[in-house]
């Protein structure tokens, strides 16, 4: 079946969202996950620059958790590149969420991150399900449903030549 | 096939990544309220202390979602290795 692009999420990996008001609405999630990321990397880029400290003492507290090894190897090994990459990274999920560009990429990083703070704050007080799997499950959420073809700049990159040549780029844009 | 259609990869892929999260959520959950008190997988005073665990080892729950995740994504790679030049995504 062509790429439709008057129905841009129909497809094996999404569902249709034929409503007006359900386009809007998936747009307005993807502006606010993007500005929750956004801010927190921006308040950590103004407050320590590309030295975020905590970022690597953080993964290296996680040994006892299930992520454990992954994280305890990139807080003891990469202790630096932590320190730049986690206010940096979030800035980067949260700029192309809030413009809509390589969603579905910048989705999956955010979900690495999520998962990481899901873990790792262990903050079960009320339960596993917490406002990080939330968070985690929102960025899955941008995916499933390709939330950077509303109202975001992935529609128009989608539909630039290179990429209708290279329909596998839809897997990280959209 | 139409690419609107899961196929029988499809259909392990989504069936198993999701099963396994809410095994770890949902499924483990029941197991835990029926556990008895604390009735969650940590509870903590006011300090932050953990004063008393769930019936389950919160790191057997967040596995089993972990592993669903992890499936979730690999599935998702697959896709997209496999999608062929003008098939919808």
């Amino acid at each position: 079946m062509a790429y439709d692009t008057s129905d841009p999420t129909a497809g094996a990996f999404d569902i249709s969202l034929a409503h007006p008001v359900a386009v809007y609405w998936v747009a307005l999630l993807r502006v606010i996950t993007g500005w929750w990321f956004f801010h927190s990397g921006m308040s950590k880029l103004f407050e320590n620059g590309l030295d975020y400290g905590y970022g690597p003492i953080y993964l290296q507290g996680m040994g006892d958790t299930v992520l454990g090894p992954l994280a305890t190897w990139m807080g003891f090994n990469f202790p630096d590149l932590i320190a730049a990459m986690v206010p940096l990274g979030e800035l980067l999920i949260g700029l192309g969420l809030l413009f809509g560009v390589l969603v579905r990429l910048a989705s999956f990083f955010g979900m690495f991150f999520m998962s990481l703070f899901w873990v790792g704050n262990a903050d079960f007080n009320h339960g596993l399900v917490n406002g990080d799997l939330m968070g985690l499950l929102m960025f899955a959420t941008m995916i499933v449903l390709a939330a950077g073809r509303y109202y975001g700049l992935d529609a128009l990159i989608e539909q630039t030549a290179f990429v209708q040549n290279h329909p596998r780029l839809r897997y990280l844009l959209g | 096939m139409a690419s609107n259609q899961l196929g029988t990869i499809d259909r392990v892929m989504i069936y198993t990544s999701t099963g396994l999260i809410l095994l770890g959520v949902v499924v483990l959950g029941i197991v835990e309220l029926l556990d008895g008190a604390p009735y969650t997988a940590v509870k903590t005073n006011n300090a932050g202390e953990v004063v008393a665990t769930g019936g389950i080892d919160p790191a057997i729950r967040t596995g089993l979602v972990m592993a669903g995740i992890v499936l979730l994504m690999l599935y998702g790679a697959y896709k997209m290795a496999t999608t062929d030049s003008g098939s919808s995504v």
